[in-house]
């Protein structure tokens, strides 16, 4: 069997947010048993689960597994920083593929409120390390500089795209980030600086949350839900850094650019399709200026053109390629395991019709795609049959 | 000034030298490798681009042209620090190859693309056995 005869059966998360008084337990299960109920499944049905989540001791992801009962399933852990959910995603898509099942689950889970940041001793937090400098706004703050010397880019840009994925979010109930008006470019560049040229209103915030998917062959999706539009993974790219020079080593760093390029490129040819067959894109918005570049490295625009590509409107609902039509992880949130996940349940709704207000008329093929820890990247698209 | 100097110690070691002479810069610690010529900062046994495990160590810096930068506004993470007014962080091109992502010292104005700076070592606090703790920086060559 071939990937693209894998389906997304069912998809299932919980908002996004601040959960003080919900455990990471009771999130998965929530995630969980609605993906199941989604795809018209058990837990029984389910061959393998793929859990993703980035902090937490050993085990974690076979303890909050019992939680849907004791089949005696193999559980496999997933890892790879922001990228998580959606590598686990790809585990449990070629788990099918190969045949070692028909049904897999990919589960990614998280409570990024209650990480434990350290009190400086440990490696790579805070100031007195060799390799410090965590603040993730500060590394991708440094690739938005680089792009205001060499290509003029202004804060107005980023700013713009922040307010769109804000204002996507008003559009999904799931979304952590609902405003109740439009947000608008001066506001973004008025919120509180955090690291130049980037301010509060551009980054992502600090979120639990869990979410799930489904997997399975293609003839169950037919059989189970005879009456809804197949999505089927006709592409999954993973790759790590390829050296190049200038490669910076030390540090929490964005990675080589080129990173996103390759995975979009393998990603494509394994699909068969082009950048102007994808209907929309899910990217790694954790600062604003990231989709900028993604626009590029996605080949949704010549290199240079993503300012023009934005000023078109081109990259907002209704546009001709909208990107996080979620809210992003600036407006929908980003715990980190389940990110991916939550990309993987817009993607499904989209392709089956089923977002709303936030619709993108005759969406095709999706694309989702995260870099995690500035070493991995991961470009992946679901197809509608 | 013929203050006795404190013994110097680095936050962890195999990164930089620290001199006998305190007004005189440090140097990184990188690696050389001997099949492709390619040099690399931390060291490291494999050559990154060749594979080569032929690799030597070489000393870099202590002077750069400062590639990109931000000011971050928020106190540093994990830390119990409350002097933190800000920081700049950049991204440091060495002359031998290497980029290198370091803490800037200096203020928010301080700092455009394209400048030379000069590595320093800055003292962090002083450890049990009565030394200091040093770390690298650098800093903008015209306010050395």
């Amino acid at each position: 069997m071939k990937l693209e005869d894998v389906a997304v059966l069912g998809v299932g998360m919980c908002r996004f947010g601040v959960h003080r008084d919900t455990t990471l337990t009771e999130l998965a299960r929530e995630a969980g048993l609605k993906a199941l109920e989604d795809a018209g499944l058990g837990f029984r049905d389910v061959g393998e689960a793929f859990v993703g989540y980035m902090q937490g001791l050993p085990m974690l992801g076979i303890k909050i597994m019992k939680e849907f009962g004791l089949t005696g399933l193999p559980v496999t852990h997933v890892e790879n920083a922001s990228a998580t959910g959606l590598v686990a995603f790809r585990e449990a898509a070629h788990a099918v593929a190969s045949g070692r099942c028909d049904v897999a689950l990919a589960l990614g889970f998280e409570k990024m409120t209650e990480m434990a940041w350290g009190g400086g001793g440990g490696r790579g937090i805070g100031r007195d390390a060799i390799d410090s400098v965590i603040l993730p706004a500060a590394f991708f703050a440094l690739w938005a500089m680089r792009r205001m010397h060499e290509r003029g880019t202004r804060p107005e840009h980023f700013a713009r795209i922040a307010a769109k994925n804000w204002n996507h979010g008003a559009k999904n109930p799931l979304s952590h980030r609902q405003p109740d008006h439009k947000v608008t470019v001066s506001e973004v560049l008025a919120s509180p600086m955090i690291a130049e040229p980037l301010t509060a209103m551009m980054a992502c915030p600090v979120d639990d949350g869990a979410a799930c998917a489904i997997l399975g062959r293609r003839d169950l999706a037919q059989r189970l839900r005879p009456e809804r539009p197949r999505v089927s993974v006709i592409a999954s790219a993973l790759q790590t850094e390829t050296y190049t020079p200038g490669h910076t080593f030390l540090g929490p760093v964005v990675g080589p650019a080129s990173m996103t390029r390759d995975t979009a490129r393998q990603a494509y040819e394994q699909a068969g399709v082009d950048p102007s067959d994808v209907s929309l894109a899910l990217c790694h918005d954790a600062f604003a200026n990231e989709e900028l570049e993604y626009y590029e490295l996605l080949g949704f625009c010549p290199e240079g053109d993503g300012e023009k590509l934005l000023e078109e409107g081109a990259t907002q609902l209704g546009g001709r390629i909208p990107f996080n039509t979620d809210g992003g992880l600036i407006a929908r949130g980003h715990p980190g395991g389940p990110t991916g996940l939550a990309q993987i349940h817009e993607l499904a709704l989209q392709l089956r019709g089923e977002a709303g207000p936030r619709q993108v008329a005759n969406a095709r093929i999706g694309l989702a795609h995260l870099v995690g820890g500035g070493s991995v990247c991961t470009v992946n698209l679901l197809k509608r049959n | 000034m013929t203050q006795a100097e404190k013994e110097r110690v680095p936050i962890e070691k195999g990164f930089f030298t620290i001199p006998r002479d305190p007004s005189e810069p440090p140097s990184l610690l990188g690696t050389r490798c001997r099949s492709c010529s390619e040099v690399f900062f931390p060291r490291r046994k494999v050559c990154a681009k060749c594979l080569s495990q032929d690799t030597e160590d070489t000393l870099l810096g202590p002077r750069g042209t400062l590639y990109t930068y931000t000011y971050v506004h928020v106190p540093m993470f994990g830390t119990s620090r409350t002097d933190a007014q800000g920081y700049g962080v950049g991204q440091v091109d060495l002359p031998e190859g290497p980029r290198v992502q370091a803490v800037l010292s200096g203020g928010a104005e301080d700092f455009r693309i394209g400048m030379e700076l000069e590595l320093q070592l800055e003292t962090l606090r002083e450890n049990r056995k009565g030394q200091d703790v040093v770390i690298f920086r650098f800093r903008p060559l015209a306010a050395a």
